[in-house]
């Protein structure tokens, strides 16, 4: 079986699960309590706190656990928010954990801005400029599309924001670029950056949100104030020093190169017929097999290769929001299917997973056309 | 001590056949309290439930009332039978405005008033205490009764509650459901049951064009309706290749005429194999092209020995989703997973078929190797 969903979840590197093994074990103390054991627990979260830091490229800044990236974009969104004449601003490409966070903020009467998506992926940057003001609190932008591998550009958006908002605080959903593309948070003038371990090789349950300035945001949960009361609750260390271990054993480089070539020869071993969207991230690729429901093609696939219909968190709701952005028919919508590897693969693997794709592709068409 | 009074419905008209009725009836209430503790005692027209646990009260009158056969129910006190006990029992009851009668029996001879005339002492005191409220005798809002037993115990109830009525489960054979996952098949189930029949169920599938979770959602399906139908035994059969066979070989605005042809002949032949009764389905007249009269005509037509019952065939959609909340099937059935009858479905359905046309397009496939096939793909899931 040929694992092709990784950007649902990854497999957990053995070393991540020894250390989760080890941390479960052996520092079980409370990181908040107050004897030497636990203080020992403290000081390794904020060891980890570094690495995680020095890999985004912040040399200032805070790093706040939490569960995972629902709960980094919620405490992100509603922790910005502020009375008065304020505005959010979101791009329409957003993954539901943004996108029905800020649904809930509008509710709530808050005033949100949906920004559209280009035929690339891309949000449409001149649409955002439109939108951004000096009433402007919050942009959110996802930073690689977790559907279609799509990259935006947040340098040009931290630019927008500096010329038209310079107090906004502009927030990156980075779920699906974190330890996949290289980037430097202080480069790209980001406030808030959400990500989640397990879809780099760490556990599922952990995440981090990186927090310029802890001033700027507000809890959104109450309870003992761990996480510089930022997000209250026993810290997940076993998770957290797994999520590390993961963090420092991975080549952002080195492994992007090896994911573009992986692509590639991905897309070389494709029948013809099958179409894609080309995007910067070699991690995602959106297919579409004319013709052929793709939820049909997963299932008949499952026992040889497994493919996703696009996020996992939305599969059970009919329709594709992010498709549909982007401009994609009904039946085109139908047709796709979204693939997304892992630096770790092999090349045999790929190609194997392609041709198996192809011919059942091709069976099913026969049959239902 | 409190009680649970049952009465029940329709076994009253029943002649010499009642006992039978009674007999499972009083099977089946016992078998749904199974976990409960209780003692059942069985008066002239009406059980009577004792002996509980005041907290698990709640939980058997829920059970009760998913009982078929049962009318109504009425949570009782039972007090010492002494006039003043009796007295101070009676004047509990709120009356306000509404008209009302106390009906006395007494069982125990050594009470001291007659019946009719302790109706009357105590239908005057309500009267003193609730002057808004007037008597009758004929049609009244509310009966308070007051049951005067031999073990000197009296019981005073009033407002019984409506059960589900119909027939104990069980005492009209068994059938066959076409349990799609849609609204309207689980409530043709719920009805028929209502009458007294046991389910099997029969699902189809069409893996890969369907999803597993279709199927799973069919036995969240089985496992709410089984409150009422009891168990049922679940035959899950493939029809991806039946499908794919009519799409390649038969004229495409017959697809579902001739699919439907085949689902009955697999039913009829889980039917005979399985000493089932009877097919019954939620078709419900013109509410889809498939469920015409010419359609059910042409796809009925192939069913020789058994009978199809529709017990939805007359109602409005909204009535169906009425029943289906009242049983709790509705939230799930409306989950969106594809069924198999919206694989490969054509634009323009025909509306109004012939067998003759129908037969025509069937001698294209081999009709009795592929009912043969997809009934060797059976699975069978127990459920409830």
């Amino acid at each position: 079986m040929i694992y092709l969903d990784n950007a649902a979840t990854t497999p957990m590197f053995e070393g991540a699960m020894e250390v989760m093994r080890q941390e479960a074990c052996c520092n079980f103390y409370n990181p908040s309590a107050g004897y030497h054991a636990a203080l020992n627990v403290s000081k390794s979260l904020n060891e980890a706190r570094k690495t995680l830091l020095e890999k985004l490229g912040a040399r200032k800044g805070d790093i706040i656990f939490t569960s995972g990236a629902t709960e980094s974009n919620n405490l992100a969104i509603f922790g910005s928010v502020r009375g008065g004449k304020t505005e959010y601003v979101f791009s329409g490409g957003e993954h539901p954990s943004v996108y029905n966070t800020a649904r809930a903020l509008q509710d709530k009467g808050g005033v949100v801005h949906f920004v559209p998506l280009g035929k690339n992926g891309q949000i449409d940057y001149d649409e955002l400029e439109k939108v951004i003001n000096d009433r402007t609190r919050l942009i959110s932008i996802i930073h690689v599309s977790n559907e279609t591998g799509a990259i935006n550009d947040i340098k040009r958006v931290t630019l927008l924001r500096d010329k038209l908002a310079p107090n906004a605080l502009v927030h990156v959903d980075g779920v699906q670029a974190f330890c996949k593309i290289q980037f430097s948070l202080d480069q790209l003038g980001i406030d808030l950056y959400t990500i989640s371990a397990h879809k780099f090789g760490g556990p599922k349950g952990v995440g981090a949100l990186y927090v310029k300035n802890k001033q700027a945001l507000k809890n959104i949960v109450y309870g003992g104030g761990q996480e510089g009361g930022l997000r209250s609750g026993t810290e997940n260390v076993a998770g957290i020093k797994a999520m590390e271990w993961a963090v420092k054993n991975i080549d952002v480089g080195a492994n992007f190169k090896n994911t573009e070539l992986l692509q590639k020869i991905f897309l070389e071993n494709l029948d013809k017929k099958i179409t894609w969207l080309e995007t910067d991230s070699p991690y995602i690729i959106s297919l579409s097999f004319p013709g052929v429901n793709g939820e049909t093609l997963m299932r008949a696939l499952e026992n040889e290769v497994i493919v996703g219909t696009g996020s996992a968190c939305s599969a059970k709701h009919a329709g594709n929001r992010i498709l549909e952005g982007i401009g994609f028919n009904k039946d085109k919508i139908k047709s796709s299917l979204r693939v997304s590897f892992n630096a770790y693969q092999s090349q045999d693997e790929v190609t194997k997973a392609a041709k198996t794709i192809s011919v059942r592709y091709n069976e099913i068409l026969e049959k239902v056309k | 001590m409190k009680v649970i009074l049952l009465r029940f419905g329709e076994l009253f008209l029943k002649g010499k056949n009642r006992k039978l009725f009674e007999k499972k009836l009083i099977e089946n209430i016992k078998t749904k309290l199974s976990d409960e503790e209780f003692v059942f005692h069985a008066t002239s027209g009406r059980y009577i439930i004792s002996g509980y646990k005041p907290e698990t009260e709640e939980g058997i009158v829920q059970k009760l009332q998913t009982v078929f056969g049962l009318h109504s129910l009425c949570l009782a006190n039972g007090v010492d039978a002494q006039e003043e006990i009796i007295r101070q029992e009676v004047i509990k009851v709120e009356l306000k405005n509404k008209s009302f009668k106390v009906e006395v029996k007494r069982a125990d001879k050594t009470f001291p008033i007659r019946s009719m005339d302790y109706a009357a002492k105590l239908g005057g005191l309500l009267l003193d205490l609730n002057p808004q409220a007037s008597v009758n005798l004929y049609h009244p809002d509310v009966t308070i009764y007051v049951d005067i037993r031999e073990n000197k115990k009296a019981y005073i109830y009033y407002n019984f509650v409506r059960c589900q009525g119909g027939l104990p489960l069980g005492t009209a054979g068994k059938a066959l459901l076409l349990l799609s996952g849609g609204i309207d098949s689980p409530v043709a189930g719920y009805l028929m049951s209502k009458r007294g029949l046991e389910l099997e169920a029969l699902h189809f599938h069409s893996y890969p064009y369907t999803s597993e979770l279709a199927k799973e959602k069919v036995i969240a399906l089985g496992n709410k309706i089984s409150q009422y139908c009891g168990k049922i035994k679940l035959h899950v059969i493939s029809f991806t290749r039946v499908q794919e066979e009519i799409h390649m070989h038969c004229a495409e605005e017959y697809m579902i005429t001739i699919m439907r042809r085949i689902m009955m002949r697999i039913a009829e032949r889980l039917c005979e194999k399985n000493g089932l009764g009877a097919i019954v389905t939620g078709e419900s007249l013109g509410q889809v092209a498939s469920q015409t009269m010419q359609s059910m005509t042409v796809t009925g037509g192939v069913v020789k020995k058994t009978p199809v019952f529709r017990p939805c065939i007359a109602m409005d959609k909204e009535e169906i989703m009425e029943i289906a909340n009242k049983i709790d099937t509705y939230e799930t059935s409306i989950l969106p997973y594809e069924d198999c009858c919206t694989v490969f479905l054509p634009k323009y359905p025909v509306i109004k078929p012939t067998i003759e046309k129908a037969e025509r397009e069937e001698a294209r496939l081999d009709i009795d190797e592929l009912v043969d096939f997809a009934l060797s793909t059976e699975e069978i899931i127990e459920i409830g």
